[in-house]
C-alpha cells in the first residue's frame, strides 16, 4: 500500500523535474525535495513519529522515492546541460575553414637535413662522428694522404691558402688522419663538415660539405665497402636504388672506386640529368692506401681499411632535384622553407 | 683528350662499336666522358677535280662521270687540284646543296671548306685532297670521316693513356683482342749525328735522359690530307709537315717532342742545365719570361733556347725556311716541370704529360717515329745514330704478387691464369718461376710501385662488378656522438621549433663589410686567404654577424622584409695550435621586421631587442642553462646602451643587441635588426648540469601581484633582487608579467608588475602570514628605491 505522503512528494518531484527548463531550475527542484529542508528529507526525519507498525514500510518507500528522484534529476540534468551547451554553441558559430592558430615553426637548412640523414644511417651501422679543424696544415690535408707537393693530384683539389703550409681543408680526410694517429685500430668513423675548394660555378661552390667514412680493422675488404655503400644508397634513395663501382684514382686509396647510382630520372636510359650516361656519380671511395696506413703508424700487413667521401650538396641536389649549388648559400627564405 | 676510334683500331683488332668500347674503358677506370660521331649531316660529298678556273671564279669540276660548273672564290682553287665537292642534292651540316645562280652564273654545287663540312675551323680555303684520290668517290670513306671521337678523361696517375697507343693497349687488355704496337723503322743516312751535333746534360737530376736526332734536307710544306684530317679529328690545328709530325707522334705515342731549327743552334750543341740568375727567354708564344735558378733550360752553347718540357724558345723555332731539325725526345723530372709550369702560369700539352711522368724508355720509339715521319713528309734524311744522354738507366721494378693479398684487400681473387693474362695484356711481364710470382713493371707504368697497385690492375680489368657485396664483421664497439655535435643539434632543433630558419653562409667574408661593422680587416687577429676567388670572400669570418646581415639584405631585396634566422657554424681567429686557427662554434641569430608571420590571430608588432635577448635565452634554456647574468656591454656595430653580454658562471658566453645605424645603412637594410651570438664551445666547457628531482609541493601556494611605478633608469633586475631577498625561502617564484609606460603613468616612469608565489614546504600558509610578508617586501622595495606601489 503506497504511502500517500510519499506518493504526493514523488508526484510533485516528477512533475517539477519534467517542467524544469534550465539546469538551474533543476537545482531548485533538488533543494525543494532533497535539500536539508526538502520535503522528502523532512518526511524521512519525521519517521520516528510514525507508528511503529507503519514505519518500516513508510521508510522503505521514502528511500525508494529518494533514489528515484536522484536518478531522475541526474538524467534531466544531463539532458538540460546538453541542450544548454547546444544553444550556446549555436550562438557562437565557428568556420572550420578559418586557418588554425599555429605555433611558429622555423626550418632546418636542407644541407643539415641531408647531413643528419647520412649520419643517422652510418650511426646505425656503428660509425661514430669525428670532427676536426677547418683550417688545416698541408701535412694533414695532403702529405699524410699521399699527396706530395708538386704532384699533379693536387690539381684535383684547388686549394685556398692562408700561409705557406696552412690552408682551408679541401676534404674532411685530415680528420681521418687525426683520428687514426690518436687511436689504435679498429676505427669506424664518419667525418662531416665544411670543406673548401677554389672553384665556383653552378655545380661547384668554394665552400661545400662532405661526409667521409673510414673503417679500419683486421679483416676488411673492398667487398665490405661495396656492401656498405649499397646499403647506404638504398637507405638514402630508396630500396630500388642500383649502384655501380667504377675504377678511379685517388692518391690516398688503392684500389679506388667512383660510385655511380642508376639515374632515377630515366632509369638508366640516358637523359639530361645524367648526361645520357644513365648513371649519376654520388661518391668516391677505395681501400685506404698502405702508405696512408703507414703514415699514421698502422701496419698495412696487419690491418686493411676503406674510406669513402661524398658531397652533401651533391646528394641533396639529387634528392631534391636542385640544379644550382649556389641556392644553398644564397639563403632565400622561399628556398629554405621548402624542405622541412 | 680527344681520340679517334679509327686510329685506335689501327693498333687493336676489334669489331666492337665505339660506344661499347667506351663503356668498357669507363668501367675499367679510363673514363670516356663522351662518344660522338666525327661528322654528322654529311652525305653525297665526293672527290672532285678542278679542271678549269676563270678569273671570275667560275670553275669546271669533274667527278667520275660528270662535269659541273661551279662558282667558287677561294684562293686555293687552281687547276689540277682535287677537292671536296658537294654536287646538287648533297647535304652538309645544316644545309642541302641546290643548283643556284651565283654572280650571274648557275653554280651546280659547291667546293667545300673544312668549316662547311663540319670537320675543322678553316672557312677561307676549300679542302684539298690527295692528288690520287679517286674521282667521284665518297668523301666520308675517302677521308675516313666515318669515325667516332672519344673524349677521354685520364686520371693523373695514368699519363700512358694520354695517347692512342695507350688507350688501344687498354682496349686490347679489356676485350682480349690482339694489340699491335706500331712498327717503327728509321732509314738513316751515312752521316753520323755524333760528328754533327752534341748533347750535354749538366743537371741529370732534373733530366735523367735526353735523346736527339738530326734530320736534314727538309722542305716545309702543308701536311698531306690524311695527316691534316687525323689531327683535325682530335681537335688539333694542322700547321706544317714538321710541326704536325711531332704533334702526330705526341697523340699516337703520348710523348712530347720538340723540334729545333738546327741551323740556329750556336755551335750545334744542346746543353741541358738550370737557368742562370737573371736569365730570360722569349718563348714560342712571344712572351719574354724571367727565369729562376730552379728552372731547367735547354740551351745551346750560348743562350737559353727552350724551357725544358714546357715550351720552346722563339730563337730556335721551326719556320718556313727551316731545312734541318734537331729533334728532342727527353724525360724531365715531373716535380720540376710542375713547379716551372706553375710558377710561370704556363701549362702546355708537354708540361701536362711531363709532370705526370713520361715513358723514359718509350721516348726512343717516339723519337724514331717522328724523325722518320718528318723525313718522309719533308723529303729529308735522318742522320745516323742518336745522341742519347741516359747516364743511369732505371731498372724495372719487380713486385711479388700474392693472390692471398688480392683476396684479402678485395674480398675475392680471380684464378691465377686470369691474373697472369690480365697483367700481361697490360704490358707487365710475369715471372712465374718465383713464388709468389714476380711482376715486372713496364717503364710506361710509373704509377705501379707496390702489390696493391697490381691488385687494382687485376680487379679493374677483371671487373669491379664481380666484387661480392658483403658487410664488415668485427666486434661491437660503443658509439657515442661527440658532445659538440649533440649540442649543435639541440640548438638547431630548439631555434627551428621556435620559428627561426636555419641559414648557411660562406666562411669567408668581405673586408669592407668587416670595416662597416667597425672591425679593422687588416688586424693580424683575422685570417686572410692568400688566393681568394674575390675580395668579397677573402677573410675568414670572426663572427656570424656579417653572414647573417647578408641574409637579411638578400631577403629584403627580394621583398621579404621579415627575417628570423640563425646559423650554427665556426668562426676563426689567428693564433691557434700549430699555426692553425682558433676555431669556435657559435650560434648567431638575426631578427628583423614583424615578430610573427601575418595571420588573423597574430599581432602586427615588430621585433625588438627583447626578441634577440629571448632567442639567446632560448638557446641557453635548450642547453639546460637557467642561471645567467646580463651585463651592459658595447660593440662598435651595436647601438650604445642596447647591447648586453650574457654571463654564465662568471664567463661571457655571448651577447645580444641592436644593430647600429651605420652598418644598417651600409648593408642597405630598411628596418632595425636585432642580433645575438653565443659560443657553443664556451657553453660546452661549462660544468654539466646535474639534474636532480625535487619533491612536488604538498601544501597550497598563494599568489599575490604587485606593481611598482619606477624611474626608467632603474633596472628591473635590481628591484627583483630586492624582492627575492626580502621574500626569503617562502617566496617560491617571482615572475615579471607587465611593463607599462604611457597614459596614467608619469613621464619618465614606468609601471612594472610582478606575480609572487608564496609557498611553504611544511604547512599551509595563512593569509596573515602571506599578507605580512607581502607588505614587508613592498616596504623594503619602496624604501630602498624610493618608488611607489601603483594604485596606492
Amino acid at each position: 500500500m503506497p504511502d500517500k505522503r510519499v506518493s504526493e512528494i514523488l508526484k510533485g518531484a516528477r512533475g517539477e523535474a519534467a517542467r524544469a527548463k534550465l539546469s538551474a531550475d533543476l537545482e531548485q527542484v533538488r533543494v525543494k525535495y532533497l535539500g536539508r529542508q526538502g520535503l522528502l528529507t523532512q518526511f524521512l526525519r519525521s519517521l520516528p513519529s510514525i507508528p511503529a507498525s507503519e514505519r518500516p514500510e513508510a521508510g522503505r518507500q521514502a528511500n525508494e522515492a529518494k533514489a528515484e528522484i536522484e536518478a531522475l534529476l541526474g538524467q534531466r540534468l544531463a539532458e538540460l546541460r546538453g541542450a544548454e551547451r547546444r544553444r550556446e554553441l549555436e550562438s557562437q558559430r565557428v568556420d572550420l575553414t578559418v586557418p588554425g592558430r599555429r605555433p611558429p615553426m622555423g626550418t632546418l637548412h636542407p644541407l643539415t637535413l641531408v647531413q643528419d640523414e647520412i649520419i643517422e644511417i652510418f650511426q646505425g651501422l656503428g660509425f661514430a662522428v669525428a670532427e676536426g679543424p677547418e683550417v688545416e696544415s698541408d701535412f694533414y690535408n695532403f702529405e699524410a694522404l699521399n699527396i706530395p707537393k708538386d704532384h699533379p693530384a693536387r690539381d684535383m683539389q684547388d686549394t685556398f691558402y692562408l700561409a705557406e703550409d696552412v690552408l682551408l681543408r679541401t676534404h674532411t680526410s685530415p680528420v681521418q688522419i687525426r683520428t687514426m694517429k690518436a687511436q689504435p685500430p679498429p676505427v669506424r668513423i664518419i667525418c662531416p663538415g665544411k670543406v673548401y675548394r677554389r672553384d665556383a660555378d653552378i655545380t661547384h661552390s668554394p665552400m661545400f660539405h662532405q661526409v667521409e667514412g673510414l673503417a679500419v680493422d683486421m679483416s676488411i675488404s673492398m667487398g665490405d665497402l661495396k656492401g656498405t655503400l649499397e646499403l647506404f644508397a638504398r637507405e638514402m634513395f630508396g630500396p630500388r636504388t642500383t649502384i655501380r663501382f667504377r675504377p678511379s684514382f685517388f692518391p690516398f686509396t688503392e684500389p679506388s672506386a667512383e660510385v655511380d647510382m642508376r639515374c632515377f630520372l630515366c632509369g638508366g636510359e640516358g637523359c639530361r640529368v645524367c648526361k645520357q650516361s644513365g648513371w649519376l656519380e654520388i661518391l668516391g671511395s677505395g681501400m685506404v692506401h698502405p702508405q696512408v696506413l703507414s703514415n699514421v703508424g698502422y701496419d698495412p700487413e696487419e690491418v686493411t681499411g676503406w674510406a669513402f667521401g661524398m658531397g652533401v650538396e651533391r646528394i641533396a641536389m639529387l634528392k631534391y632535384g636542385i640544379d644550382d649549388i649556389r641556392l644553398f648559400f644564397d639563403n632565400d627564405l622561399r628556398f629554405l622553407t621548402q624542405f622541412a | 683528350m680527344k681520340i679517334s676510334y679509327r686510329w685506335i683500331k689501327e693498333y687493336v683488332e676489334t669489331d666492337l662499336p665505339a660506344r661499347a668500347v667506351a663503356d668498357r674503358l669507363t668501367n675499367a677506370g679510363i673514363e670516356v666522358a663522351e662518344v660522338a660521331p666525327l661528322v654528322t649531316g654529311l652525305s653525297g660529298v665526293v672527290v672532285g677535280a678542278v679542271e678549269a678556273v676563270d678569273r671570275h671564279g667560275v670553275c669546271r669540276v669533274a667527278t667520275a662521270d660528270r662535269h659541273f660548273t661551279v662558282v667558287c672564290g677561294a684562293p686555293n682553287v687552281v687547276v689540277g687540284v682535287r677537292a671536296a665537292f658537294a654536287p646538287p642534292g648533297a647535304t652538309l651540316p645544316g644545309q642541302t646543296i641546290h643548283a643556284a645562280k651565283k654572280r650571274g652564273v648557275l653554280s651546280e654545287g659547291m667546293l667545300c671548306s673544312e668549316k662547311e663540312l663540319g670537320i675543322g675551323e678553316d672557312a677561307a680555303t676549300i679542302l684539298l685532297l690527295a692528288p690520287d684520290a679517286p674521282l667521284g668517290s665518297d668523301l666520308v670513306t675517302s677521308l675516313g670521316l666515318d669515325d667516332w671521337i672519344l673524349e677521354v678523361e685520364v686520371t693523373p696517375n695514368r699519363p700512358d693513356c694520354l695517347s692512342v697507343v695507350g688507350v688501344a693497349r687498354e682496349v686490347a687488355a679489356l676485350t682480349g683482342a690482339p694489340f699491335r704496337f706500331p712498327v717503327i723503322t728509321v732509314k738513316e743516312s751515312d752521316a753520323d749525328v755524333a760528328t754533327l751535333a752534341a748533347v750535354e746534360v749538366e743537371d741529370p737530376d732534373l733530366c735523367p735522359r735526353y735523346a736527339a736526332r738530326l734530320i736534314t734536307g727538309l722542305a716545309v710544306a702543308p701536311s698531306p690530307p690524311w695527316l691534316a684530317q687525323r689531327l683535325r679529328a682530335v681537335g688539333l690545328r694542322p700547321i706544317n709537315n714538321l710541326v704536325d709530325a711531332t704533334n702526330y707522334v705526341l697523340w699516337e705515342l703520348g710523348h712530347p717532342l720538340h723540334a729545333f731549327d738546327f741551323d740556329t743552334l750556336a755551335q750545334r750543341k744542346i746543353v741541358v742545365r738550370r737557368a742562370r740568375p737573371g736569365e730570360r727567354l722569349t718563348t714560342l708564344d712571344e712572351q719574354e719570361r724571367a727565369l729562376t735558378e730552379s728552372m731547367l733550360l735547354i740551351a745551346d752553347a750560348e743562350r737559353a733556347i727552350a724551357l725544358a718540357g714546357v715550351m720552346g724558345g722563339a730563337n730556335t723555332e721551326v719556320t718556313e725556311r727551316t731545312s734541318s731539325v734537331l729533334l728532342e725526345s727527353a724525360y724531365f723530372a715531373p716535380a720540376s716541370i710542375r713547379r716551372t709550369s706553375r710558377s710561370l702560369g704556363l701549362a702546355t700539352e708537354a708540361s701536362y704529360r711531363f709532370e705526370r711522368g713520361a715513358d723514359i724508355e718509350g721516348l726512343r720509339e717516339a723519337l724514331d717515329r717522328a724523325a722518320q715521319l718528318m723525313a718522309d713528309l719533308g723529303g729529308g734524311t735522318v742522320a745516323k745514330g742518336v745522341l742519347d744522354a741516359y747516364a743511369a738507366p732505371r731498372p724495372h721494378p719487380r713486385i711479388p704478387l700474392r693472390l692471398e693479398r688480392i683476396r684479402r684487400v678485395i674480398g675475392i681473387c680471380p684464378p691465377k691464369e686470369e691474373v697472369v693474362r690480365v697483367l700481361q695484356g697490360l704490358g707487365f711481364a710475369v715471372d712465374e718461376a718465383k713464388e709468389p710470382p714476380e711482376i715486372v713493371v713496364p717503364s710506361f707504368r710509373r704509377d705501379v710501385s707496390m702489390e696493391d697497385d697490381l691488385a687494382e690492375e687485376v680487379i679493374r680489368v677483371w671487373g669491379y662488378d664481380r666484387i661480392p657485396s658483403t658487410l664488415p664483421g668485427g666486434s661491437l664497439t660503443l658509439v657515442r656522438q661527440p658532445a659538440a655535435l649533440r649540442r649543435a643539434a639541440l640548438v638547431r632543433q630548439a631555434l627551428a621549433a621556435a620559428g627561426l630558419s636555419e641559414v648557411i653562409t660562406y666562411s669567408f667574408v668581405d673586408p669592407e663589410r668587416l670595416g662597416l661593422l667597425g672591425w679593422d680587416p687588416t688586424s693580424p687577429e683575422f685570417m686572410a686567404l692568400r688566393n681568394p676567388l674575390s675580395q668579397e670572400r677573402s677573410i675568414l669570418r670572426p663572427s656570424l654577424v656579417p653572414g647573417l646581415l647578408e641574409v637579411v639584405a638578400t631577403n629584403r631585396h627580394r621583398q621579404m622584409p621579415d627575417v628570423r634566422c640563425f646559423e650554427v657554424g665556426r668562426v676563426f681567429r689567428s693564433g691557434g695550435p700549430d699555426g692553425l686557427a682558433r676555431e669556435e662554434v657559435r650560434v648567431g641569430m638575426a631578427l628583423t621586421g614583424l615578430r610573427s608571420r601575418r595571420a588573423w590571430y597574430a599581432g602586427r608588432d615588430s621585433a625588438d631587442l627583447y626578441d634577440a635577448k629571448g632567442a639567446a635565452e632560448h638557446v641557453l634554456a635548450a642547453l639546460g642553462v637557467e642561471a645567467f647574468d646580463v651585463r651592459a656591454s658595447a660593440a662598435p656595430f651595436l647601438e650604445e646602451g642596447r647591447c648586453g653580454e650574457l654571463v654564465v658562471a662568471g664567463e661571457v658566453v655571448g651577447w645580444f643587441g641592436e644593430l647600429a645605424l651605420a652598418p644598417q645603412e651600409g648593408y642597405d637594410l630598411a628596418g632595425l635588426v636585432f642580433l645575438a651570438e653565443l659560443s657553443l664551445d664556451r657553453l660546452g666547457a661549462l660544468p654539466p648540469r646535474q639534474v636532480r628531482y625535487r619533491a612536488l609541493p604538498r601544501f597550497p601556494a598563494v599568489q599575490r601581484d604587485v606593481a611598482f611605478v619606477m624611474p626608467e633608469g632603474l633596472a628591473v633586475e635590481e628591484v627583483e633582487r630586492e624582492i627575492r631577498q626580502r621574500g626569503g625561502g617562502l617566496l617560491k617564484s617571482v615572475t615579471l608579467f607587465d611593463v607599462y609606460a604611457g597614459k596614467g603613468v608619469e613621464a619618465g616612469m614606468r609601471s612594472v608588475a610582478w606575480n609572487l608565489t608564496f609557498q611553504a614546504e611544511d604547512r599551509t600558509l595563512t593569509d596573515e602570514e602571506v599578507n605580512a610578508l607581502h607588505a614587508a617586501i613592498i616596504e623594503a622595495v619602496t624604501g630602498r628605491f624610493r618608488i611607489t606601489v601603483r594604485g596606492m
